[in-house]
């Protein structure tokens, strides 16, 4: 959720709560308000009422102003009691309608006989009041609400612009790029803040580039040694002194340091696709590429006596990438398609939209599936390989955000890389 | 048959030098910038091999020089660099070919033929061993004036062998300069021997006396004196 939404939504919700309560309240009040004021005006108008009784005996005084209803009723017995206010209904013969009523109710003596006399008096005009009143304030609600809505939108755009476009920068920062930099800030946090990232990516950009320079330097120290080693132990192997004994020596040297050449160079490259040093890109097509590495592996095919079986979609599959990690991706897809087959086995190369799919024969793997993509995870019986192969497909897939799911089923490894996320 | 080597390891220097003395090269060492633009012009060199990384100066400026200097000289690039920039920027830069350290000699060796070929001789010779003609240009292979059907890879095999004649070559060597990266990643090297296997069978077939010696298991070396 965007921030002004959820800032617009929490003061939105508080602010109806408050004036739902507040409007209760405030109605409440006015209600009894009206009603006091009306009890009152029925009090004044029982002293009028007392002093004209028993002229009129037996009729009601509609004449008095104010009075909208009156009874009067002789009693036989005595009481004396204090006058008593209510609310009823009555029916209204000119709209034919019950309408509510306030009356009074109070005991006179008059010249020796006992009345009681309830004087009715209509709430129509205060009930009106109230409820225009009532109108009237929830409209003001509505417009203030309506203020804050477009305020807190004004405030936001100034208050809040520093941050968004301190994010809109940082949303472009790429460690192998220059570290952000950002204008001063006249809002104290929004300056500590810039101060803090301004330093953070320095510092990232800083690291990055170290990193770069000691992977570079690491492998060009570790290749140089190397190098003398290898070269010293062709040298040797042309010597005629040597027996049966010291050559066999000498190949475990030659394949040893052959191995670690390897690893050094993959785990360089690794490295390197981690840092984003890839950035060229061009158009590659996926069928034509595969094509390109199964003539490069076709003496590894052939000699396992496997079958290449090609489901090419008739839309070229056209991939956007560094060359080289198209090359790495596929090479080490297909590779891995032909060391883990069986004598005998088969491949199916197939393409659809967004999308390539490689079966391969091939016993189940010797380790869990989630390792299946890790460093140094390889089958036990296998000797040679280091297990780097499929990290540096998983590697390019994660560069370019494809999607790589494998699954076993049947006796056949499948491996499906989905190019649109 | 002169060598131009720039290196500044000196360890790996003595060694190119001994194993292209082998072959019959004479080298010119320099290990610095400096000296290797001193001996740029001191001879007619075959070829030259230069480190990318030296001490004073940088090695793609020195192949640009020498590339400048003697326009038929073969330049190689011996570098631990190793990604697809550095190599477009070497080739661009003049060189002939671009090896990766750490590399085999006999690998080193088979370059600096097949790039002396291109410069020198524009590629039109033909190279012999005993009764085996092999014309690189037109990829044809012929045993006592009778062509034999190899396959590219077959012929690269042979010409690789002939170009160390004489030397133990590893077949780890023989992998890496046919199958590039893919050479070493299967972690078995049977498919060298199946491939040279079929390469002595067809050559015998065409009347070829076998060439090949099997070394104690850790290669192959190709002679004459093996037939005799």
């Amino acid at each position: 959720m965007k921030l002004l939404t959820k800032s617009t939504l929490l003061i939105a919700t508080l602010s109806l709560f408050l004036f739902f309560i507040m409007g209760i309240i405030f109605f409440q009040v006015l209600k009894n308000m009206s009603k006091a004021d009306l009890d009152r005006e029925l009090f004044d108008l029982k002293e009028i009422v007392e002093g004209h009784i028993g002229n009129y005996r037996d009729n009601p005084i509609i004449a008095l102003p104010g009075i909208d209803s009156l009874s009067i009723q002789a009693l036989d017995v005595h009481e004396e009691s204090r006058e008593v206010f209510g609310d009823t209904l009555m029916f209204d013969l000119k709209e034919s309608q019950y309408k509510t009523y306030r009356y009074i109710q109070f005991y006179s003596k008059k010249g020796g006989a006992g009345y009681q006399v309830k004087i009715y008096k209509s709430t129509n005009p205060t009930d009106y009041l109230v409820e225009r009143v009532t109108l009237m304030m929830t409209l003001m609600v509505i417009l203030f609400l309506a203020g804050i809505f477009i305020l807190n939108r004004f405030i936001f755009a100034n208050l809040w612009g520093d941050f968004f476009r301190t994010i809109e920068k940082l949303k472009q920062f790429e460690t192998s790029k220059e570290p952000v930099v950002l204008g001063e800030q006249d809002i104290q946090e929004f300056e500590e803040l810039r101060q803090a990232l301004e330093r953070m990516t320095r510092r990232l950009a800083n690291d990055y580039k170290e990193l770069k320079e000691y992977t570079d330097h690491t492998t060009h120290e570790l290749q140089t040694p190397l190098a003398v080693i290898k070269s010293k132990s062709e040298l040797l192997i042309q010597s005629d002194r040597l027996g049966a004994e010291e050559m066999k020596c000498l190949e475990a040297i030659n394949t040893s340091v052959n191995q670690l050449s390897r690893l050094n160079s993959t785990l360089a490259l690794l490295t390197r696709i981690e840092n984003r040093q890839f950035t060229e890109k061009g158009k590659i097509d996926l069928s034509a590429l595969l094509e390109q590495h199964l003539d490069l592996m076709e003496e590894h095919i052939n000699l396992r006596n496997i079958r290449v079986l090609k489901q090419f979609h008739k839309e070229p599959l056209v991939l956007l990438m560094d060359q080289g990690l198209a090359d790495l991706l596929i090479g080490n897809l297909l590779k891995n398609a032909i060391v883990h087959n069986v004598d005998g086995g088969s491949i199916v190369l197939e393409t659809r939209p967004g999308k390539l799919i490689m079966r391969n024969d091939g016993p189940p793997l010797t380790f869990s599936q989630e390792e299946l993509f890790t460093r140094f995870v390889k089958d036990t019986k296998r000797t040679g390989n280091f297990g780097l192969g499929l990290s540096l497909v998983k590697k390019v897939c994660e560069t370019y955000n494809f999607i790589i799911e494998y699954t076993f089923d049947n006796q056949q490894h499948t491996f499906t890389v989905s190019f649109i996320p | 048959m002169q060598i131009l080597i720039v290196e500044d390891e000196a360890s790996l220097m003595e060694s190119m030098v001994s194993y292209l003395a082998l072959e019959g090269f004479k080298c010119e060492k320099a290990s610095d910038y400096h000296t290797a633009v001193c001996v740029l012009d001191k001879h007619d060199y075959i070829c030259m091999l230069i480190d990318l990384n030296l001490p004073g100066g940088d090695g793609l400026e020195l192949v640009k020089l020498a590339r400048e200097n003697q326009s038929e000289s073969g330049i190689i690039i011996i570098s631990a660099r190793n990604s697809i920039e550095q190599r477009v920027e070497g080739l661009e830069a003049g060189a002939d070919d671009y090896l990766v350290k750490p590399f085999h000699l006999s690998e080193l060796v088979a370059r600096v033929h097949s790039v002396a070929r291109r410069t020198r001789m524009k590629g039109g010779e033909v190279l012999s061993f005993g009764v085996i003609s092999v014309m690189p240009e037109e990829h044809s292979c012929f045993v006592n004036n009778k062509q034999v059907d190899l396959t590219r890879k077959e012929l690269d095999m042979l010409m690789f062998l002939m170009s160390n004649r004489n030397r133990v070559v590893t077949k780890e060597s023989i992998a890496d300069y046919l199958w590039g990266e893919y050479g070493g990643a299967y972690g078995s090297y049977d498919f060298v021997y199946t491939h040279l296997k079929n390469l002595r069978r067809k050559l015998q077939e065409a009347g070829c006396p076998d060439y090949v010696e099997n070394i104690y298991g850790i290669g192959y070396k190709f002679s004459l004196d093996k037939s005799s």
